[in-house]
């Protein structure tokens, strides 16, 4: 089954989406932050989805996306974001670094479990 | 109750014996927003036992001759040592002025009235304790952007909102939980929530592990995402990104003593607060929970430019993926 990390500082959120997806039968690792997702997808080249927070201290979560493209030049793993962020600037930001989609949380898995299945297959 | 959250009100604490004008100061309590708090003891133990807990006071009416003849001048004293930050309003017997006081004890008073006047003791509420303007729009806002979080996060609870409220007090129910900072080009400053935490970490949701029990550090991660939640919903709204402004701008030192719950931001103008109950469907007979929200913009308030923002126009629902 595909593998999808989820990024975010809040250990609440994490577990919700985690939850919900390993309950739709995806593997699911998780970050606490863009740096720690960084790394992560360094060393797994076998994630397909990246759901990550762009509000995160250390390193937000565009940030980490336009690096996921520029220094590791990975333009295989699909990202989304999932946050509090609703403005055209933000997503302007998102489209450029190659981001597939954005969601306003709060988080609803059902609203997004078909898109979420095309993305990784 | 689920109160229209369109008017402002604050707690008073009435330290008044008048026969005669309780129905008076009653229905001036009434006309000006004001809920009158009265202690069951006259003695001065009574009163600061009072202050002591967490009331979340506007101000304080006081008679001068409350407790006995004179002994309010006294009851003046000690409160204002105990809770500097609370205006005091002072009864007088004859004339509304500060006659027969010295130059120190006329200090400790915000104005002087008499029961035969109180256009005084009006003029002088409105300019302390309801000396800001919160837009009505914000107001009704700030409290349903925060139930509905509330709802996402507490999934087992109703959310009711209490009419919002206006305090001077810097003493605090509970615990802080959250605090983040508020930015745009018309307001700066904190929002807080607060919280006992025994009571709220009854609203989750057991863990998975034999113990079912949740920690302290699993209640703040749900309401740090409810911090989370209430801020983008007021940025979405209400900053426009043109108006962040990315230049170093002043700060204040935030003086927290937990020991005595009390919270200072420097600044003396009156907080906008709110109370949220939350009651658990699946024990009905259970008290409600109350969260505590706390608004303070110390350091920029700039009322008449406030504006709903533009681009928060969206075809996209909450939750729902926008594929781009």
């Amino acid at each position: 089954m595909a593998k999808i990390l989820v990024v975010d500082d809040s250990s609440t959120v994490r577990t919700e989406v985690a939850n919900y997806l390993k309950g739709k039968g995806y593997s699911v690792s998780e970050a606490v932050d863009g740096k720690d997702g960084l790394d992560k997808i360094k060393s797994d080249g076998e994630l397909k989805l990246i759901i990550s927070d762009v509000n995160m201290p250390n390193m937000d979560g565009l940030t980490m996306a336009e690096k996921v493209r520029s220094d590791l030049r990975n333009p295989g793993v699909n990202i989304i974001m999932l946050t509090t962020e609703n403005s055209p600037a933000m997503k302007e930001r998102g489209k450029a670094a190659g981001i597939k989609g954005w969601i306003v949380k709060p988080f609803n898995g059902d609203a997004i479990a078909g898109a979420i299945g095309k993305l990784v297959s | 109750m689920n109160a229209p959250c369109n008017i402002l009100i604050s707690k008073v604490l009435v330290l008044d014996e008048a026969e005669r004008g309780d129905e008076m100061l009653k229905a001036f309590c009434d006309e000006t927003g004001l809920v009158p708090i009265r202690p069951q003891k006259r003695a001065a133990g009574g009163v600061m036992s009072i202050l002591g807990s967490n009331v979340d006071l506007g101000g304080i009416l006081l008679y001068e001759d409350y407790g006995g003849s004179g002994r309010g001048i006294a009851l003046a004293r000690e409160i204002r040592h105990a809770r500097p930050e609370l205006p005091i309003f002072l009864r007088r017997r004859c004339v509304a002025s500060m006659a027969g006081f010295d130059a120190d004890t006329a200090t400790l008073f915000r104005c002087a009235y008499t029961l035969d006047d109180l256009s005084v003791l009006r003029g002088s509420i409105e300019a302390s304790v309801f000396s800001r303007i919160y837009p009505t729009d914000l107001v009704r806002d700030i409290s349903i952007m925060t139930r509905e979080s509330l709802r996402t996060l507490f999934t087992r609870c109703e959310v009711e909102v209490e009419t919002p409220y206006l305090v001077k007090d810097k003493i605090i129910y509970g615990e802080v939980f959250t605090m983040i900072a508020i930015e745009s080009a018309w307001c700066r400053g904190y929002m807080m929530l607060q919280a006992a935490e025994e009571q709220a970490l009854s609203l989750l949701e057991p863990a998975p592990e034999a113990s079912g029990r949740r920690t302290f550090r699993e209640l703040n991660s749900v309401l740090g995402e409810a911090t989370n939640l209430i801020w983008g919903g007021f940025k979405n709204k209400y900053v426009s990104p043109s108006g962040i402004v990315n230049t170093v701008q002043t700060q204040v030192p935030i003086v927290i003593n937990h020991q005595r719950r009390y919270i200072s931001f420097g600044s003396e103008d009156p907080q906008l607060c709110f109370k949220y109950v939350l009651k658990d469907r699946t024990r009905p007979d259970a008290p409600g929970v109350p969260i505590y929200q706390r608004f303070v913009f110390n350091l920029n308030w700039a009322p008449e430019s406030f504006a709903e923002n533009p681009s928060v126009e969206s075809f996209v629902e909450s939750g729902e993926l926008e594929l781009f």
